[in-house]
């Protein structure tokens, strides 16, 4: 019972929002602003013929291994550089300069340096969710208890293990804190980067049906790119419980 | 557990029965003419199996003198020597319960994985860890208790862990930073007398770091006072009690008495 008011909660101002939106865009003539029902059409047809589904691999797979890369990186280097004062104090500018820098106004940039196919996308991703995760990984880093510390140190605890067991647990909370920002990031670098000298992935169904003013698509593209990435932070939101159930259960306490 | 070899054998043949000596210690911050010196000239023994509390005023430089027993900090001037070794850092010879316990243990590990984690670090095998892990928290009455988390445990019961953990690390001296500082009154009286019940059965020799007179009188052999800036020993008294000790004939006792008027008379005067 309880749950079943839970999900009537959560659910009663999309489902306004959408039958608003359905009346209200009924009779409209604006190409650019087509009716909502000839978007549903027009994106359960796409469904139906495969075109999105394929899309949405490919996007997916693009955005999944870039994530992976950034996140590989992003905590390596953050737990290296949290640890040591003096690369801290060089690298803070630089990272801070890459985090402001407008991913995607770099991804046509990479896309040129390393050429055509999935590869440059796959990079474009990576170096756009590297900065969040990797500021996060080191402040997360920093915030670990001088105690234990203290601990690892008269106990001689070897520096792999140290990382291992003491620092990358303890900086656990920001660093998945740090990957729930990359996310967005991540899905719009994404889609920007299908925008440029592609044929697959929801970007250039998106680009391509705008410039052949299938509009409907283009509208039906662009909602399912914020549906994933609903789902995707959802899904994330779980891991997380699993992953931290000591972080949040002991901050219960 | 089993207790080092060298304790029983009496290996430390270059200093006699003195498991640790310090030896005119100065410890410091800053270096050369920025340095500030908060301990200086200070000298004790520590014999094997005895049991030594320190004790000053706060903010005399009681955490900065345990750093420099532990390792955490090199002396200035003078050396800490253990079981013939001299101490250049954290040493295998001497584990660490720090003050505050919430600081000190790891809440994404277990308890068992907490204690058992210095032997991970010194290689031991998993079922070897999990073994001595389970031996240690046993003899601090947590048996069975490896599987909660320390967020699940109470104050007094996380402080137990922290103490099994030095148990299980085997060092020959146990130093103690204010262990009880951070527990209400009655569980502070129930560890006081579990270290003291554990140095009977298991013969560790013990350092403990205090502001607590009375504490310190209750479970050492032997009183260190420490006053001055830079802090240095001001006084040492024998106790006397041998090792068994009870909380209320104990601090009845005319020796506890005439321990405690001396050792505040001691601290009031350097004031």
């Amino acid at each position: 019972m309880k749950t079943l008011t839970n999900i009537l909660w959560w659910l009663w101002l999309p489902v306004v929002l959408v039958i608003l939106w359905w009346f209200a865009s009924a009779q409209s003539t604006n190409l650019f602003v087509p009716p909502l029902q000839k978007i549903v059409e027009s994106t359960i047809r796409d469904f139906g013929n495969g075109l999105l589904l394929t899309a949405m691999a490919t996007s997916l797979v693009n955005l999944v291994l870039g994530l992976l890369i950034a996140i590989l990186f992003g905590v390596i280097f953050g737990l290296i550089i949290g640890e040591t004062r003096r690369l801290r104090l060089i690298l803070d500018p630089f990272i801070h300069f890459f985090r402001s820098v407008p991913q995607s106004a770099l991804v046509p940039l990479i896309i040129g340096a390393f050429g055509i196919g999935a590869e440059p996308k796959i990079y474009a991703v990576a170096f756009a969710c590297v900065w969040p995760i990797m500021l996060n990984t080191i402040d997360g880093t920093r915030s670990v208890e001088v105690g234990v510390r203290q601990v690892s140190r008269v106990f001689g605890i070897p520096k792999m293990l140290y990382f291992r067991r003491v620092v990358l647990p303890g900086a656990m909370p920001q660093i998945v804190a740090g990957v729930r920002v990359a996310l967005p990031i991540g899905i719009v670098v994404m889609v920007v980067s299908e925008l440029f000298a592609s044929n697959m992935g929801l970007g250039f169904y998106i680009l391509n049906s705008s410039s052949t003013f299938r509009i409907p698509e283009t509208w039906g593209g662009a909602m399912l790119v914020g549906v994933i990435g609903y789902f995707l932070v959802m899904v994330f939101s779980l891991f997380e419980k699993r992953l931290l159930s000591w972080y949040f259960k002991s901050a219960a306490r | 557990m089993t207790i080092p070899q060298s304790i029983h054998t009496g290996t430390l043949t270059t200093t006699g029965n003195v498991l640790l000596k310090v030896d005119n210690i100065a410890l410091g911050y800053g270096e050369g003419a920025a340095e500030k010196r908060i301990v200086d000239a200070l000298s004790f023994d520590v014999g094997l199996g005895e049991f030594i509390s320190i004790v000053g005023p706060s903010g005399v430089g009681k955490t900065t003198l345990l750093r420099g027993l532990s390792g955490l900090l090199k002396p200035k001037v003078g050396q800490v020597v253990v079981g013939g070794h001299v101490v250049s850092g954290p040493h295998p010879d001497i584990a660490v319960v720090f003050q505050d316990y919430s600081r000190s243990l790891m809440p994404w590990m277990s308890t068992r994985e907490n204690v058992a984690f210095p032997l991970q670090g010194r290689g031991a095998g998993k079922a070897e860890r999990n073994k001595e892990a389970e031996a240690a928290l046993e003899a601090v009455g947590l048996g069975g208790q490896g599987d909660k988390y320390p967020w699940e445990m109470s104050g007094g019961m996380q402080q137990r862990v922290a103490i099994a953990r030095a148990l299980a690390y085997n060092a020959k001296v146990l130093l103690m930073d204010e262990p009880f500082a951070s527990v209400d009154a009655q569980t502070r009286f129930d560890l006081e007398d579990l270290v003291i019940d554990l140095r009977e059965k298991l013969g560790v020799t013990i350092i403990l770091v205090t502001h607590d007179v009375d504490e310190a009188i209750y479970l050492a052999d032997k009183v260190i006072v420490i006053a001055e800036k830079p802090a240095t020993v001001v006084d040492v008294i024998e106790t006397g009690f041998g090792t068994h000790r009870d909380q209320v004939a104990t601090k009845a006792d005319p020796r506890f008495q005439d321990a405690r008027a001396r050792i505040l008379t001691r601290l009031r005067h350097n004031d």
